[in-house]
């Protein structure tokens, strides 16, 4: 069972690598985990998780404006920026650059357009993470602490 | 005879950059348990703590924060005449950011992906600089 269940567990991450959802960096997370933080790729996925969906929401808000705030957006785009690439999350990254370009040109429909492939495409991560976080659980259940 | 432990300010407004700031604080080369970690949530909470706390060995400072960013925070602690090593963090790492961190009186930058890692050469620099400065004080 544990084996299995790692196994499908090594095939979802590595596909997250291969389709470019994932880079490097998610590598240098998994090697921070240790005995005195087990719990720490987790712990950074659901906050980039709970902070991404705030993100997110606070951009579709500031882009609803009459008038709309470019700095602002700009500043919400560099957060889920740097927090993607914090975690590894090159695709939500990249698409963010994208973003902040638009912010500079003052381009609210160039935002919107961005705005909804950054919203596709952190959701699709945030599955594949929820997945991957459950099959953790999954297999630690299998081996149980005395 | 051991050495005292380091006290380091973390300055970072967004948990997700604590969190990884604390793993690579506590991954870089010459960290022991005992060290500690404070945070500041802002530039202005920096320059408090650094007035009003015991002197840090080490501080790591965000670039863009509330109330008071880390070049304004920087200057203000500089200019109080404080020494301590301050490695800059930004996600940016354009040139201009650098030369602004380091105008404004930084040791160090390191952008914010290679410092979470085991490879964080400012974070091991500064944390071998305050156990060195912590070996002087022993004398």
């Amino acid at each position: 069972m544990a084996a299995a269940l790692t196994n499908q567990l090594h095939a979802l991450v590595n596909n997250m690598f291969a389709t470019g959802l994932l880079d490097e960096q998610f590598q240098q997370l998994q090697m921070l985990q240790d005995s005195s933080a087990p719990d720490f790729v987790s712990e950074v996925v659901t906050l980039f998780c709970d902070d991404g969906e705030r993100i997110i929401g606070e951009l579709a808000r500031q882009l609803d404006q009459p008038n709309v705030d470019f700095d602002r957006v700009d500043s919400f785009a560099h957060q889920l920026k740097g927090s993607s690439a914090s975690v590894g999350a090159q695709q939500v990254k990249n698409t963010c650059i994208q973003f902040r370009e638009f912010c500079q040109q003052r381009s609210r429909d160039g935002c919107l357009k961005t705005l909804d492939l950054v919203r596709t495409e952190f959701y699709d991560l945030r599955n594949k993470f929820q997945v991957m976080l459950q099959l953790e659980k999954q297999i630690q259940a299998c081996y149980p602490k005395h | 005879m051991a050495r005292k432990m380091i006290r380091v300010l973390l300055v970072e407004d967004e948990e997700i950059h604590r969190v990884m700031a604390r793993a690579a604080v506590k991954a870089a080369a010459g960290a022991e348990d005992d060290d500690v970690l404070d945070v500041a949530e802002n530039g202005a909470a920096a320059v408090r703590r650094v007035r009003e706390v015991a002197p840090y060995d080490l501080i790591l400072m965000d670039r863009q924060m509330p109330v008071m960013d880390g070049h304004e925070a920087t200057r203000r602690i500089r200019a109080m005449g404080v020494t301590t090593p301050i490695v800059a963090v930004s996600s940016d790492g354009l040139p201009a950011d650098v030369e602004a961190f380091i105008g404004a009186g930084a040791d160090h930058f390191t952008p914010k992906v290679s410092q979470a890692t085991r490879q964080c050469r400012p974070c091991d620099a500064c944390m071998r600089h305050g156990q060195q400065y912590m070996i002087d004080l022993c004398k």
